[in-house]
């Protein structure tokens, strides 16, 4: 990745993490407020049912004490007590319920017989003992109970109070049902509120009353859902479905304690909402309704997806913003560093004669200053180092030549003294003497040509003509060539062959031929003791592989760094450049020669050569 | 001797009777949803053969006479001389085409102008008790003409289901009534009668047992006749018929639970104010004496451990039990019936329904089970153990009709009784208010009327 798209990268991360932090901060003050003003409105509402249900709560007192102070119930109860039978008044009941605006009222006898029921009056005679067998005081306030009608089982703001007569205690259980106390509550637009009863008997949970309703929209949402999958109405929209939290309405009513929860109403509604559970007060300690508050959170849940969509908005035109200007600024701040990466690589491949241009006077005017004094340095020891090698070569040529040149030399010399000798002194012996001085004089000669014909090939070496060569072939036809040789040497050199059936190879046949029997000589110099001579073929993906080893007391590790330097030998008679053609020839065949020596152990040659058709490949 | 003369019977002057249900039809053979009420209008316009007295003994009324064959399968009545209202004669032919509409088992020949011959499919011991009966009415029947009877009082107007208008018979056989009209305004509220009541001199009204208690306070003329109408509880579907399509067959143990936990003294005591008799047979104790064999006593226990029993063999079904809408009464006590029956692990669903009483319309409803007022219709045992079985449809009511001896009329309604298929609960008196101008209104112990000796006192 280049140090401009980091940069991008790193602009663009950043820009987009700042809108992103920025939003959040947006969205929890959102939040907060949200919180606060949902607070404020359940806190409304629920100060209102307080009001609602105290005042209601008044008017059931007012009611009940008005009949329990009534003649006709003082006249009734002392009727009783003096035996008049119940069953006289059994409608007595309903006519005080009627003038008193009462949807339950229960007269009881002191053993808790009912007397009359305006309700169900058919419930004369049955028992109604709750209250005598809490054995706690009566009391004054209203309080929530469960009432049984015919229809089913009523939640009821109810007071109690008693009669007295002669001794005896009545009592009336009056009330009113908690429905008029919701009806009359107005919750807001997303506020919803229900009361959620549990009965002593009967079904354990019991929604009853439901006012209020949900936004405009979850309301059309829930409809059209309900509309598109089995048609029913969307009564949803209105009903608090008590079982998604039902462990919080459990736990508030268990602990008497007012609770939170938000609920997630699912697809069908894609509504969530916060819901209040407060327990409302019964009997003694019962509770026996809860009421339950929701608050949609639609309106939130709205504005935080439009902050987010124009956070989104936001970090993407600054992103957009971002990357273009610093797409303009990195473009302009990574050109001298590009030029300086380029002119490295150059560098690096062997063109040292690279300058950079950068006129800036920043850190990269003067890396690229740097830069360019290091090649110019580099440069300069180049040149050094050419000269100097190039004076070294001269001398070492010259110095190769005086030593080789100077053997023949010494027995011309000599050669020819003699025949001037024998000519003063003994001509009569000159014609046998210059006979066998003219012999030595061109075996000498001839000894100068080879000389000099070895170091013109060595500055005549032709070029390869590459066909495919079979490198196993190749081994047996040398071996087979130096087989007698190897035989015949003083100390016997067993060859042994380890051909690995590589495929063919691209080469030129005289010249590998010529590095094969090069090598293979060498060998045979090295052994003069004897020994063994292994030649090894492998195939090693797009080369093959010849390895030539002897088993002769080996190489130093200096010798093997300067073996196939021209001119140079550890051989008495050598000329140094039979190593330096081998080398060449492996050159000009896209190849690779290496050696590897232990000592006292020999030496092995290392040949790779490219297998014919990858050639191209190999010396592209 | 003002006083004397104000006791003394006159003829004269108009009777106005407020009924509680309303009739719809004054065709003594035809069903209507309230039949008693529909007997006490046509009482006054059709006669029977014979009347029953207060001992339940059969006594002459169109027929003189009668004999029957040792076989007690053939009797012979001979007819009095009387008129329709028509002023056309009764003869034989009318009778027959009469009982024959009525029963066509009755295999009835007209032996000569006042002789009618009555041949049963089975022994009846009472067959003249039992054609006291009101359906046994005898009506002529002409496309031209409505119903018409031999009655003391002719029908003048009519208004079903509001209003009947019925003017003195002067030439009825037994001689003129005192009243020249009787009206009867039909399903009056309760306030409109309590109103009624202090606007007419001369009227009467129908009660219902919850106007009682107001009424008597204000030390008004209350009549109350005997415990006689007997609410009873009848399933609808019996076990060994067919099963009625959406009609499911309530398990005899669970009748029988029902009726342990039905506790029907307290229905008496505290929703009848004691006015009524709890009831464990068809007919009263007062009438048969043997009423207290049959089980009727409360015993929610047995009813608690019978369910649980049950519970365990048997799906426990929820119950719908119809009543009358009309009848407050029987709202009570059906209602009453539920609660009871909920303290023993019952489901009871009391409902109201407008036709529980016609036989005709019971096959069509979906109740399990309705609660039947069924009134007494006769002062004879083996008649009206008969008129129940047939109201009811439970049984034949053959057995009971052939009866010779109280142990088998006791044995018919036994059999009806054991598989608690009907369940007695209370027995109802008629409760009849008259105003001080009405005198001589009699009113029989099974809650009949007899208003041929009614005359009121003229204006003051």
């Amino acid at each position: 990745m280049s140090l401009r798209t980091k940069l991008l990268l790193l602009v663009a991360l950043g820009i987009a993490a700042s809108v992103g932090a920025v939003a959040w901060l947006i969205e929890e003050r959102a939040h907060e407020a949200f919180r606060l003003v949902e607070q404020e409105r359940t806190g409304g509402l629920v100060g209102q049912f307080r009001r609602e249900f105290e005042h209601e709560g008044d008017e059931i007192i007012r009611g009940v004490e008005t009949i329990a102070n009534s003649d006709s119930i003082l006249r009734m109860t002392t009727e009783i007590t003096n035996g008049t039978d119940f069953a006289n008044y059994m409608n007595e009941a309903a006519g005080y319920a009627a003038v008193q605006r009462l949807d339950f009222l229960d007269i009881v006898s002191p053993d808790g017989t009912i007397i009359s029921s305006a309700h169900w009056p058919v419930r004369v005679g049955y028992k109604q003992r709750w209250f005598l067998d809490a054995n706690v005081p009566l009391p004054q306030p209203a309080f929530l109970r469960h009432v049984e009608t015919p229809q089913g089982t009523v939640l009821a703001l109810l007071c109690l109070r008693a009669v007295h007569r002669n001794g005896l205690n009545y009592y009336l259980v009056g009330g009113r049902r908690l429905d008029a106390v919701i009806q009359v509550l107005s919750p807001p637009e997303g506020v919803r509120v229900s009361v959620y009863s549990v009965p002593e008997q009967g079904a354990p949970e019991t929604l009853t009353i439901t006012k209020g309703s949900l936004s405009k929209d979850a309301a059309s949402n829930s409809a059209a859902n309900k509309d598109g999958k089995d048609g029913k109405d969307s009564s949803l929209k209105d009903n608090l479905d008590p079982n998604k939290f039902l462990a919080t309405i459990q736990k508030a009513m268990t602990q008497g304690s007012e609770e939170t929860t938000t609920v997630d109403w699912g697809p069908e509604m894609q509504m969530e909402e916060i819901i209040h559970v407060i327990p409302l007060p019964g009997y003694a300690d019962a509770k026996p309704a809860a009421l339950l508050v929701g608050n949609s959170l639609e309106r939130e849940l709205t504005l935080e997806k439009r902050i987010r969509n124009i956070s989104l908005m936001i970090a993407g035109v600054g992103v957009f913003l971002g990357v273009v200007i610093t797409g303009i600024l990195t473009s302009r701040m990574s050109r001298p560093v590009k030029k300086l990466a380029l002119a490295a690589a150059q560098v690096g491949q062997g063109n040292w004669d690279v300058r950079v241009d950068v006129k800036s006077k920043d850190e990269i005017g003067k890396l690229a200053a740097a830069f360019n004094h290091m090649t110019e340095e580099l440069m300069a020891q180049r040149e050094r180092l050419v000269q100097t090698e190039r004076v070294a070569a001269w001398r070492e040529l010259a110095r190769r030549l005086a030593h080789e040149l100077k053997n023949p030399l010494f027995p011309l010399q000599i050669t020819v003294e003699n025949l001037l000798r024998a000519r003063e002194n003994t001509p009569e012996q000159f014609d046998e003497v210059f006979k066998e001085s003219t012999t030595t004089l061109l075996a000498e000669i001839a000894n100068l040509k080879t000389i000099i014909g070895r170091f013109s090939d060595f500055s005549k070496m032709p070029a390869p003509q590459l066909q495919a060569v079979d490198l196993d072939e190749l081994v047996r036809n040398v071996v087979q060539l130096f087989q007698a040789q190897l035989a015949r040497s003083t100390s016997k050199i067993e060859p042994v062959l380890q051909l690995g059936k590589p495929p063919a190879i691209s080469g030129d046949p005289v010249l590998l031929r010529r590095v094969i029997e090069n090598l293979v000589l060498n060998a045979i110099d090295a052994m003069p003791q004897g020994g063994r001579l292994t030649f090894r073929t492998v195939a090693d993906g797009k080369f093959a592989t010849f390895e030539i080893t002897d088993s002769g007391k080996g190489l130093t590790q200096e010798e093997c760094d300067r073996l196939f330097t021209p001119y140079y030998t550890t051989k008495q008679h050598g000329t140094g450049l039979g190593l330096a053609i081998v080398q060449s020839v492996v050159s000009d065949h896209q190849g690779r020669i290496t050696v590897s020596s232990k000592k006292d152990q020999g030496t092995t040659f290392h040949v790779e050569l490219p297998v014919w058709g990858e050639q191209l490949a190999v010396g592209n | 001797m003002a006083a004397q003369a104000e006791s003394r019977p006159r003829y004269g002057g108009p009777v106005r009777v407020l009924l509680h249900d309303r009739v719809v039809s004054l065709d003594p053979a035809g069903e209507d949803d309230h039949p008693a009420a529909r007997d006490r209008v046509a009482s006054l316009m059709f006669e029977t053969l014979t009347d029953v007295d207060a001992q339940g003994h059969a006594r002459a009324k169109l027929a003189t006479s009668w004999r029957v064959e040792p076989n007690k399968r053939v009797w012979q009545f001979r007819l009095r001389i009387a008129n329709f209202h028509d002023s056309s004669p009764l003869n034989a032919t009318d009778v027959v085409a009469s009982l024959t509409r009525v029963n066509p088992s009755l295999k009835c020949t007209a032996i000569d102008r006042q002789t009618v011959n009555i041949e049963t499919p089975a022994p009846v011991t009472h067959l003249p008790e039992m054609l006291a009966l009101e359906k046994y009415a005898i009506v002529k029947r002409t496309p031209e003409t409505p119903l018409l009877g031999t009655g003391p009082y002719r029908l003048n107007e009519w208004q079903a289901g509001e209003r009947a208008f019925l003017s003195v018979n002067d030439d009825y056989w037994a001689g003129r009534s005192f009243p020249d009209t009787i009206e009867f305004i039909m399903g009056a509220t309760l306030r409109d009668q309590l109103a009624e009541r202090h606007l007419g001199q001369n009227s009467g009204a129908e009660l219902t047992l919850d106007q009682v208690r107001g009424v008597e306070g204000a030390n008004q003329n209350i009549s109350l006749s005997r415990p006689s109408d007997l609410l009873v509880i009848f399933f609808l579907q019996s076990e060994t018929a067919p099963a009625a399509a959406g009609k499911k067959t309530i398990d005899p143990r669970v009748r029988e639970i029902l009726s342990s936990a039905t506790n029907r003294a307290a229905i008496n005591n505290l929703l009848l104010q004691r006015k009524g008799a709890p009831a464990s047979g068809l007919l009263p104790q007062w009438l048969t004496g043997y009423e207290f064999l049959f089980p009727g006593n409360f015993d929610l226990e047995h009813a608690k451990q019978l369910r649980s029993e049950t519970a365990g063999l048997i799906i426990i079904p929820k119950i719908s039990l119809a009543y009358d809408f009309s009848d407050p009464v029987a709202k009570l006590v059906a209602e009453r019936v539920a609660l009871d029956a909920r303290e023993a692990g019952l489901s009871v669903q009391p409902y109201a329904d407008s036709h529980v009483n016609q036989r005709s319309s019971r096959t069509a409803m979906s109740a399990d089970a309705v609660l039947l007022r069924v009134p007494l219709a006769s002062l004879e045992p083996s008649v009206a153990t008969a008129a129940i079985m047939d109201d009811l449809g439970a049984a034949d009511s053959s057995a009971a009709l052939s009866a010779t001896r109280p142990e088998d009329v006791y044995e018919a309604e036994r059999k009806l009784l054991e598989n608690f298929r009907a369940i007695p609960v209370v027995r109802i008196p008629q409760a009849l208010w008259l105003n001080l101008g009405l005198h001589n209104w009699q009113q029989m112990s099974n809650g009949a009327w007899q208003l041929d000796q009614l005359w009121t006192e003229g204006l003051r």
